[in-house]
């Protein structure tokens, strides 16, 4: 991914990397609905007919950010390449039994499946590349705060990969079908 | 010159304050003369400068009749300096220089005689110099905005405003992107950029930068660098209390995207009748109307853009009651 182009994304949204992806979201939406609404603030920048350009532009720097996200490989993979074996290691294929039902409670099989692997919200963060805050969100399914369902199958994958769930498709689509309940 | 804002006043230079904004009529005089009038009643030396070049009347502003010197004498060299035309005006640690017999002066002046100016003005015995610059985005406005510490952008909540004031904005970051690359030694290269660009209809500063780091990433990286530094002030003028509360920073933020320009918020100043009951009375309305809606709003404006200033009069207040 060209650097560059993410740094400009974020500047764009008048944010920096470290920001949440609540922030970006938040960002997004007002900057997307500010040109929408044709507002005293935007309406001479843009000239009949460049509106869909310019809500495909914005979209395409949300995109960006939310896949840096989602698909960079943790940095230590690629400067440790001993490392990655270890890791592979301890990412043991020990098959560990919890309580919680991943259909009823997904967000609790996920947290218990991690704990069950002695892993903590900020070893997934920085295996999964998500947010701790998303993935705190993603255990408590506090749908309120999580990014669209497009990202958010995205983040269930990766954090099901983490933690090593048997089923993960099964698992996505239960949280899925809450999620949609939910909002 | 002074290209750079540093803010943090270390040396006994004054601050300069430019105030311009496109359209006429939206406040810049009023504004101008009321910043200046509120550090001034803080203990600050102010001066304000009347850079108007078709409608100067910052003397009107202050209730003083047509000045005896104005700019004129000092390009037509019947002064030194400016220094010599600096009148004092009814108001304590206020003085102004008038620009009221110069519409034509100025509007010939050279651009040595421009930049002679703007190095007087840095060396004027003062704390703050406010220059009120009238409307347009003529050469003579853009360098004076480019000039100073803080380029203040006074607009009102209509379209028209608004619209004038991204051409200004848009005008003042071209003519400084140009003054930035001459003095790097790389004009041509910006000429070309801007030519196909201006040709292929590409509009924005951002536009023109990535373009410039994907011709030369060296000299594009550090013109971007010394642009990033481009950091404008939004005050938006005669707003409606509730209908005009997030329209600065929607500016800020459309700008921010659309022209990759930051424009920081200095803040939101009420429409007030009293402003023109007092200018009907030539009288300033910090001095009519001292708790006007209006005077509060410019006094919360200047205690953001002056934290320091306002500290060191905690200081000054505190230490004189012990
Ligand atoms: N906050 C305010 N509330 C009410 N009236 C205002 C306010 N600010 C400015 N005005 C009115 O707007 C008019 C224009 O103000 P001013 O002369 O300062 O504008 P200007 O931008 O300097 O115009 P020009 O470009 O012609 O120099 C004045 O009559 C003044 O009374
Ligand atoms: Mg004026």
């Amino acid at each position: 991914m060209n650097e560059e182009a993410l740094q400009r994304s974020y500047k764009r949204f008048g944010l920096t990397p470290d920001a949440s992806l609540r922030e970006v979201e938040l960002a997004f939406h007002k900057l997307r609905k500010l040109y929408s609404d044709n507002s005293l603030a935007t309406y001479s920048l843009l000239e009949d007919g460049d509106l869909p350009d310019r809500l495909n532009s914005l979209q395409a720097a949300y995109d960006m950010i939310l896949q840096s996200r989602l698909y960079s490989q943790p940095a230590s993979d690629q400067a440790f390449p001993e490392r990655r074996q270890e890791d592979r290691r301890d990412q043991d294929s020990r098959i560990v039994v919890v309580d919680a039902d991943p259909q009823q409670k997904p967000g609790l099989f996920l947290k218990q499946m991690r704990e069950a692997r002695n892993m903590s919200i900020h070893n997934v963060a920085e295996r999964t590349k998500i947010g701790p805050h998303q993935l705190q969100c993603i255990e408590a399914q506090d749908f309120t705060a999580l990014p669209a369902p497009v990202y958010l199958r995205g983040f269930l994958k990766e954090f099901c990969r983490a933690v090593k769930v048997q089923d993960p498709d099964q698992l996505v689509e239960a949280f899925m079908m809450l999620y949609s309940e939910a909002t | 010159m002074h290209l750079s804002a540093d803010t943090d006043n270390q040396s006994n230079e004054p601050r300069v304050w430019a105030i311009g904004g496109g359209k006429g009529g939206v406040g810049k005089s009023v504004i101008c003369t009321a910043l200046a009038m509120s550090l001034a009643r803080q203990g600050e030396r102010c001066v304000v400068i009347d850079a108007d070049l078709g409608g100067a009347n910052l003397h009107t502003f202050l209730g003083m009749p047509n000045p005896r010197h104005t700019l004129s004498d000092l390009f037509r060299k019947k002064v030194d300096g400016l220094e010599d035309i600096l009148l004092p005006t009814p108001y304590e640690n206020l003085s102004l220089v008038s620009g009221t017999r110069a519409m034509l002066d100025m509007a010939n002046l050279s651009y040595q005689q421009k930049m002679k100016m703007i190095r007087q003005i840095f060396a004027l015995p003062a704390d703050h110099i406010f220059l009120d610059l009238g409307a347009g985005s003529s050469y003579n406005v853009l360098d004076f905005f480019i000039a100073a510490n803080d380029g203040l952008l006074v607009i009102m909540p209509t379209p028209t405003s608004i619209e004038n004031a991204y051409h200004f904005l848009r005008a003042v970051y071209f003519r400084k992107l140009r003054k930035v690359m001459k003095r790097l030694g790389v004009d041509e290269l910006v000429n070309s950029s801007l030519n196909e660009k201006v040709r292929g209809g590409i509009r924005t500063p951002q536009d023109l930068m990535a373009d410039l780091k994907q011709r030369d990433p060296g000299v594009g990286n550090a013109i971007a660098l010394e642009m990033e530094q481009f950091s404008p002030c939004l005050i938006v003028n005669q707003a409606q209390r509730n209908e005009n509360s997030e329209l600065a920073d929607e500016i800020a933020m459309a700008c921010r995207d659309f022209f990759g320009i930051e424009v920081k918020v200095s803040g939101v100043v009420r429409a007030d009748e009293r402003v023109l009951i007092s200018l009907n009375s030539r009288r300033p309305v910090l001095d009519m109307f001292p708790n006007s809606p209006f005077a509060e709003d410019v006094q919360r404006i200047v205690r953001k853009m002056t934290p320091d200033t306002e500290a060191e009069h905690e200081r000054r207040s505190t230490a004189a009651q012990l």
